[in-house]
């Protein structure tokens, strides 16, 4: 059952149908497009599961749609980094699950269906986007996440959200517009839009170095706007902030990281032709890195909004992982890999949380919120593992990333981003050390709200399985690390190291 | 003698009880306050027991080993039982065991008291971690844990000053924990994952410049938990902050902590050979002296009694940082004596200044003429310690102390010899007016004195720990020859480092 090869066009088509259907078959009731969304979810997560258990046996493997093999046809292909739709399928699931109750106050009536629509074909982009080898599919699926995200930040229908959504649509077209050059550009250079093919043409030499740079400069650029890389990421804290709890969970665990797989394709096109020296390119990927590291938690620092906080910090989380790619050493690559599910983790669990806060409290900042934590203790306590783990505290999830980059830094020679990415952690603990005294030891400004208890249960359900998750992913850590360390490799080995 | 491996399951339990024990607390907190005091004290006397069962093995050459879990492909979480961690184990899991049986008096009336017990437990769990670590990934997960989510404790009063003292405390353990956290990497990316054994992982073939550049990397990051100067700032201000029973475990076993830290770098991962060929020590030894009369000094100005004793905590650590700093076998015993005994004598000295405070009102020197008479068992404890703090023999700081000056002259530094005496007798200038006042001078006038100050000696449940605690700094000083007690184990590991 786990080689059957239908699983790998299943697991981009079942959301996909499932997301156009859904307003058809719930007719307007709200439960029941939450309960076929998640049930399309479910499917999914299974096809997903199976295709990450047939890669952890046999390594890579390709599916070419209608039998024509490529570079003809078009091909899906499903190698270790693909396995980031795990952790799609993963808080995808428990954010549909959460959303239930949240939307019911959060928005219109008449919007919800619509809302599991666009969930859905998130979803569907990111999966999508994970597992095709085409170039224009990539481009294709990375649109249907776009306009998806773009709909789902504006969803509330209220200016704020609408401007926020906005500010992202230009950001994003922007980004899409130059991915979309440079795919055009391969393809008028090379002939093919398979990725493979593409790398193995311009490796033998058949492209002039000038048109292969540009694409390369465009790709670099754009994917580092859907990541929000300093100095790209200004759309980020509005989108992220005023978002749906759950669709904030979502774009700020995964949809960043879109942008993140991108650069990693990039790479396997590049490195495996050996034309270009990618050196210049990594040295400015991880400046780059380290400064929205520092910048993300300075930003975040002077924040009282709590998800306002959470996005800047996001910032910091993709200057890390951006970090761990441009070390270029097979230490930082696994780690800032595995940080790119770790990370999914991590900030879901904190939007969610930060979500039944504001669903039961009404209020978003530091301020109001104070002394929370003994009217919720169990999502405050959620919150507080989420902030240890992403602070980097052996032995939970984030600690891994730091201690693989910091090694990588060291086997790159550059021990100086070590010292960088380790005291930077140190900013972003402000913060948070601010957020838990406001929830635990400040006497409350509003004490009415100590009498509204937990969240209702499919909203608390989800939190806590993240919160234990960040906790589990990092004594168990040698299972993502050890899975991700051939595609490290295998990534690395046209250097030469 | 050859030291033989034998692969133990007790070790991980060290740990794991006490972090059980706290998350049990939790449900039972509204519940049973009764059956959480039994529970917690049940689980912390096994605790105690257990580390007190490795000493005989110990001291027979063994070392007691387990794989816990592995953690990355190529690093495993590893517990090691060796003479060291035996000694420093057992001084922290007994300390607790008293700090625990004096909390049940002392919070009884305090708010959130599950909170507090569940992180006491907790802490207790980190702390034997980082006695028993076995590498340097599973001492640095320890270290941090327990210096992160101590934290609620140190803040537990939630008064402003509390707050301020806290925020101090998260900046400097946090600066201390990234700096042992990139001394780390950098010793894993030298050495690999290896064994902290008595030879040293590290060697001169990596060159002097990262040698150098780890050793005061560490230095720096554990000086901060160890309060060396300049990295001691945030001492003086968590220790009158937090409940007294935090106060005592904190300054008897945490801030050693550091200290056993230093020790790990300086014998496990450096060595001694290692050391002497790049003859960082004497700087390292400089300011460890500096510390001792430096913080000595402070404490004579301080009139809150909790500061006071903070003080003597830095200076005192800064003996046991001189004791390492000097590289002597002689010297190095004292080091490790002096965590031992210094942490009964702190803990009794604390404990006391929270019975002042609970039972007098009591909390500035000024204000403690004539308490001996109200608190005589009390002022008695605090007597013997203080005497301790001093070095009067028979007590135990004075054998800690003589394997100290004994180091010096061996390793042919006098003038550190002039420090330690230098130091003893400013302990005497800021404890012994404390003891001369209670005893001696008449108590204030009634009219300025409310009610509750009337009380008289604290219940059994305070008073025992804290009397139990004082008579362990006589037996420790008597019998400091006995095999089992701090001398033999010190002395045993001393041998291993220096053969």
């Amino acid at each position: 059952m786990v080689s059957w090869p239908q699983w790998l066009s299943l697991v981009a088509l079942v959301p996909l149908v499932g997301a156009v259907t859904t307003p058809a078959v719930s007719r307007g009731r709200s439960r029941v497009a939450a309960l076929w969304a998640l049930g399309v979810m479910t499917v999914t997560s299974f096809a997903a599961l199976m295709l990450i258990l047939r890669v952890a046996r046999e390594g890579p493997f390709s599916y070419p749609f209608g039998g024509w093999k490529s570079p003809i046809g078009i091909e899906f292909r499903f190698d270790e980094f693909s396995a980031s739709i795990g952790i799609v399928c993963l808080v995808g699931w428990l954010a549909v699950l959460y959303s239930q109750r949240y939307v019911e106050h959060a928005l219109e009536e008449p919007r919800i269906p619509y809302y599991y629509t666009l969930l859905l074909l998130n979803f569907t982009g990111m999966i999508g986007f994970a597992v095709t080898g085409d170039l224009f599919n990539l481009f294709v699926f990375m649109e249907i996440l776009s306009l998806s995200s773009y709909a789902l930040v504006a969803i509330s229908g209220e200016r704020t959200a609408e401007m926020a959504g906005f500010k992202y649509l230009i950001m994003g077209a922007i980004s899409s517009l130059m991915v979309l050059f440079s795919i055009g550009l391969l393809y008028a250079s090379t002939g093919s839009l398979n990725m493979a093919d593409i790398s193995s043409r311009i490796g033998d030499g058949a492209v002039g170095p000038i048109p292969l740079a540009m694409a390369l400069a465009g790709l670099t650029v754009g994917f580092m706007v859907k990541a929000a890389l300093f100095p790209l990421h200004i759309w980020l804290p509005d989108a992220h902030a005023i978002a749906p709890s759950p669709v904030s969970a979502i774009l700020s665990g995964l949809v960043v990281k879109t942008g993140l797989i991108g650069i990693l394709r990039v790479y396997q096109i590049y490195y495996g032709a050996k034309v270009l020296d990618l050196s210049s390119l990594n040295t400015m990927l991880v400046w780059l890195g380290a400064i929205s590291i520092v910048m993300g938690a300075f930003f975040a620092i002077f924040q009282e909004d709590i998800k306002m906080m959470l996005a800047y910090s996001t910032i910091s989380n993709i200057g890390y992982i951006v970090m761990g790619f441009g070390l270029a050493s097979p230490y930082s690559v696994i780690g800032g890999s595995v940080h790119i599910f770790n990370h999914a983790l991590i900030k879901a669990t904190l939007f969610l949380a930060a979500g039944c806060l504001i669903h039961k409290t009404g209020y978003r900042t530091l301020y109001d919120l104070r002394g929370v934590g003994k009217a919720m203790p169990l999502t405050t306590a959620a919150l507080s593992v989420g902030a240890i783990s992403i602070v980097g505290i052996p032995p939970t999830a984030g600690f891994l990333c730091k201690w693989y980059i910091a090694l990588g830094a060291f086997e790159a020679g550059q021990p100086f981003f070590g010292v960088a990415l380790i005291f930077g952690a140190l900013f972003i603990f402000v913060y948070y050390i601010r957020m838990v005294n406001s929830f635990y030891f400040r006497q409350p400004v509003h004490p009415e709200f100590l009498e509204v208890g937990e969240a209702p249960a499919s909203m608390l359900a989800p939190v806590l399985i993240l919160a234990s998750l960040c906790l589990v992913m990092g004594i168990l850590g040698r299972i993502p690390l050890s899975f991700i360390e051939p595609a490290a490799h295998r990534l690395l080995a046209p250097l030469g190291g | 003698m050859e030291s033989q491996l034998t692969t133990s399951l007790v070790t991980p339990a060290m740990f794991l009880l006490p972090i059980l024990g706290a998350i049990a607390v939790v449900p039972l907190t509204r519940t049973s306050p009764k059956a959480r005091a039994l529970g917690l004290g049940l689980a912390c006397a096994v605790t105690a027991a257990l580390s007190m069962s490795f000493i005989p093995g110990v001291l027979a050459g063994k070392i007691y080993e387990t794989h816990v879990l592995r953690l990355t492909p190529s690093i495993w979480m590893f517990m090691r039982v060796d003479a060291m961690g035996a000694l420093f184990g057992t001084t922290i899991s007994v300390l607790w065991f008293l700090a625990l049986v004096y909390s049940a008096g002392y919070m009884a009336d305090e708010h959130r008291r599950g909170r507090y017990y569940t992180f006491f437990m907790l802490a207790l769990g980190w702390t034997l971690g980082v006695a028993y670590a076995g590498n340097l990934l599973t001492f640095l997960i320890f270290y941090e844990l327990f210096s992160i989510l101590t934290y609620p404790l140190v803040v537990h009063e939630e008064t402003p000053e509390a707050m301020a003292a806290g925020a101090k405390y998260v900046i400097y353990i946090l600066i201390g924990g990234s700096l042992v956290l990139l001394a780390v990497v950098s010793t894993f990316f030298l050495a690999g994952d290896q064994t902290l054994t008595a030879t040293g992982l590290l060697s001169l073939e990596k060159g002097r410049t990262p040698l150098l550049a780890v050793f005061w990397c560490f230095i720096v990051g554990f000086g901060v938990k160890a309060a060396l100067f300049p990295l001691h700032g945030w001492v003086p201000d968590a220790h009158p902050a937090a409940p007294a029973p935090f106060s005592a475990v904190l300054s008897g076993v945490m801030v050693a902590a550091g200290s056993f830290g230093i020790m790990r770098v300086v014998f496990n991962v450096f060595g001694v050979k290692l050391l002497r060929e790049l003859g960082v020590m004497p700087y390292l030894a400089g300011i460890a002296a500096f510390t001792v009369v430096f913080a000595a000094i402070l404490a004579v100005r301080q009139d809150n009694l909790k500061r006071r004793l903070a003080y003597s905590t830095i200076s005192q650590m800064g003996y046991v940082t001189l004791g390492v700093a000097l590289l002597g076998p002689l010297a190095t015993t004292g080091a490790l004596v002096h965590i031992a005994n210094h942490a009964f004598m702190k803990g009794t000295l604390f404990l006391c200044a929270g019975l002042l405070i609970k039972r007098a009102c009591v909390t500035n020197v000024s204000q403690m003429n004539g308490t001996a008479r109200r608190m005589p068992w009390t002022m008695g404890a605090f007597a013997i310690a203080a005497l301790g703090m001093i070095g009067t023999p028979p007590l135990s700081g004075f054998v800690s102390k003589w394997y100290l000056g004994l180091g010096m002259l061996e390793a042919d530094q006098p003038l550190y010899l002039v420090i330690l005496l230098g130091g003893a007798l400013l302990a005497a200038v800021y404890l012994l007016p404390i003891v001369y006042v209670a005893y001696f001078k008449a108590p204030p006038a009634t009219a300025d004195v409310d009610e509750r100050s009337e009380q008289r000696e604290a219940p059994a449940s305070m008073l025992v720990p804290t009397i139990v605690a004082a008579s362990l700094t006589i037996v420790l000083g008597l019998a400091a020859a006995v095999p089992g007690l701090p001398v033999s184990l010190a002395r045993l590991t001393a041998t291993g480092f220096f053969r």
